[in-house]
């Protein structure tokens, strides 16, 4: 599969009276790598949500290819890979387990030993994540959004809670996908961009600046 | 579709049992419920077979109710329900796979405690039980499938373990009537031409079809 | 368009104003006597009516929630708040009304065994929990789609609570009306239906007041976001 074009078009979303994202307008072409970053509570989670189809805009569309995000198929929906503040894990799970449920629902087959190790969780592979730290939920987040191989990779503030080495990893997985799949990164990391050579965009209160 | 609802609920099922919150809380609650009932009403054990029919079918639907507070809390807790939105199933496949578990935990706890009720309150000549474990399973089949229909509609909710119960409830009163007036025919009453049992199967087909038909809308913005 | 909405406020107020006080009129002093129920028998006239106003209102706010699932325009949520929020009032008419009749007819406020009761009664706690839900949720799209869902869940109670309660009991519900209809003079049916009109015309007029009312909130809402600058 291709990766896809994302065209937000004057999106905006409103939870109640809050205008949380302003009528962003923002085209990311095929395979491209964009950086988002803006301060807490500008609206990149939103925008995020959005592009995933886990949010219906209030207004104007947000598009991957040429579906709505909101109504995309399941064979849309198949390369897309989200992973945001949470981790998308079942607690009570362990962390192959989860990797592995995550492969069945996508009906994909991989070796979870050898992903899990990819992120350096291969000695934990049978532990119930209850008991992870927040770095390792989020490098087990990390093997979780790129198992099913997707060609539409969301990472919202991927870097929290990683040490210096799951932030190396974290680098080299975006490095690797750049022109392989099109990529949105929300960050507050101002040299991510420069670091992997990439556009970035700014969000300020709801809006692109 | 089934495939993937049947991952669902098995995921629910391991982890109930590695954790068993849900099926001991139940448990405990039935019980309780059975003992209160008997209790309210009168507390001699000749409270009539009507009262029995009663009570089982009230702690039956209030303990349903408990077990759905947790529905989709491991979801929840996690954000899964993020990853299973994205996942390229039918969303039909969420609530299908949520409500088999949810009929799984009403089947062992009436395992349970339907030997109870009949030992409690029936010596010798008790209700015909084939009966009664046909309209438990037709009832538990809408019970599930209400209750995780409204589960999924409560959540963000401001107020969700107190909605819950006011959601359910009033879609659950044809089944508490339904069930009652099947137990009834079970001791040997006349029920009348309308089976009981037929309108039992009735509901949980309408139900299905209704959350079908809204399944795209339940989950999710 | 302006011509028009006034319209539908204008005909069913004019509507009401002639049919409510002529159901009134024809019930007490133009219809005879019910040999078996006396005086008592009046409220038929408006309790029935009433009754399956409130239904039309519901089934109203269950066709425009499934509009809106459809169409995903806001208009449709408020039609369907609206039509259930009229609903809710006429059912509340039902179950004072149907103790009334009750208490003249058998004695008692409540009939366990009044199947029509039994069922407003179930419509009435599942219509109440309407409104918790929608009102413990944020304003907006999910709560938009969730109460319409929960509208659309209407259609399968009201007729399973109808079988339900026809399973499990036995009427004595006092039927005027039996199935050949050869039970009522034609006095009796020209006034219930002439109530019947003056019924619904009062439920579109409710309703149609209401979605006003509604749609000048939601436009001041949409104006202040204007006046901050928000436009959307």
């Amino acid at each position: 599969m291709q990766p896809p074009v994302i065209t937000l078009t004057e999106c905006s979303k409103r939870f109640g009276e809050r205008l949380a994202l302003r009528k962003a307008t923002l085209r990311v072409a095929g395979g491209e790598t964009v950086v988002v970053l803006g301060p807490n509570g500008a609206g990149k989670s939103t925008l995020l949500r959005l592009v995933a189809g886990l949010l219906r805009p209030t207004a104007g569309s947000a598009r991957i290819g040429d579906v709505e995000a909101i109504s995309a198929p399941k064979d849309v929906r198949a390369g897309i890979a989200y992973a945001g503040h949470q981790p998308q894990l079942y607690r009570g799970l362990t962390a192959s387990e989860n990797l592995a449920l995550h492969l069945r629902l996508h009906q994909t087959t991989a070796d979870t030993q050898a992903l899990l190790e990819q992120v350096g969780l291969g000695d934990r592979a049978d532990e119930r994540i209850d008991g992870f730290s927040r770095g390792m939920l989020q490098r087990l987040a990390l093997a979780r959004a790129t198992a099913h191989q997707p060609v539409l990779l969301l990472l919202d503030e991927p870097a929290s809670g990683l040490d210096a080495d799951g932030r190396a990893l974290l680098d080299d997985t975006l490095r690797a996908g750049i022109g392989q799949r099109t990529q949105l990164v929300a960050s507050h990391d101002h040299e991510l961009a420069a670091r992997l050579g990439v556009r970035e965009v700014r969000l300020d209160n709801g809006g692109i600046a | 579709m089934i495939g993937a609802a049947l991952t669902i609920a098995r995921v629910k099922l391991v982890l109930e049992i590695r954790r068993r919150e849900v099926i001991f809380a139940m448990l405990l609650f039935i019980a309780a419920t059975i003992v209160i009932v008997h209790f309210a009403l009168s507390g001699d054990t000749g409270a009539g077979t009507r009262a029995a029919a009663g009570m089982l079918w009230a702690a039956v639907v209030f303990t349903a109710v408990l077990g759905l507070l947790r529905t989709f809390s491991a979801e929840h807790e996690g954000g899964v329900l993020d990853a299973l939105l994205l996942a390229p199933i039918d969303r039909a496949a969420i609530w299908l796979g949520t409500a088999l578990a949810q009929f799984g935990f009403l089947v062992v706890i009436e395992v349970v405690a339907v030997p109870v009720w009949w030992a409690l309150f029936f010596q010798q000549d008790g209700p015909s039980i084939g009966t009664v474990v046909v309209a438990l399973l037709l009832a538990d089949i809408g019970i599930a499938l209400v209750g995780t229909l409204s589960a999924a509609l409560a959540l963000g909710a401001r107020t969700r373990d107190v909605l819950l119960p006011v959601l359910v409830l009033p879609l659950l009163i044809p089944v508490v009537l339904g069930g009652v007036t099947a137990t009834y025919g079970a001791f040997g009453e006349e029920v009348g031409g309308l089976q009981p049992l037929g309108f039992l199967a009735l509901y949980d087909l309408v139900f299905i079809a209704l959350a079908w038909g809204t399944s795209d809308h339940l989950l999710g913005d | 368009m302006r011509t028009n909405r006034h319209l539908t406020t204008t005909i069913p107020l004019v509507l009401s104003i002639v049919l409510v006080p002529l159901t009134i009129g024809m019930a007490f002093w133009w219809t005879g006597e019910d040999i078996d129920q006396g005086l008592s028998q009046k409220i038929f006239y408006f309790h029935v009516p009433i009754a399956l106003t409130s239904y039309a209102a519901f089934g109203y706010g269950a066709f425009c929630a499934a509009m809106y699932l459809w169409k995903r325009t806001e208009v449709w949520d408020l039609r369907s708040y609206v039509g259930i929020h009229s609903g809710t009032i006429f059912g509340t008419l039902v179950l004072i009304t149907g103790p009334i009749w009750a208490k003249a007819s058998w004695g008692v406020w409540w009939n366990w065994s009044d199947r029509q009761l039994n069922v407003f009664l179930i419509l009435f706690l599942y219509y109440c929990a309407y409104f918790m839900l929608r009102f413990s949720l944020d304003e907006g799209e999910r709560r938009r789609s969730a109460s319409a869902v929960f509208a659309l869940l209407g259609i399968g109670l009201i007729p399973m609570s109808l079988l339900a309660v026809r399973v499990a009991q036995t009427l004595i519900h006092p039927t005027v009306f039996t199935s050949s209809g050869a039970a009522m003079p034609g006095t009796f049916v020209l006034t219930f239906l002439v109530g019947m009109a003056a019924m619904l015309s009062l439920m579109v007029l409710l309703i149609s007041v209401e979605l006003r009312g509604k749609r000048a909130a939601a436009r001041v809402l949409q104006l202040q976001r204007i006046a901050r600058g928000e436009d959307a």
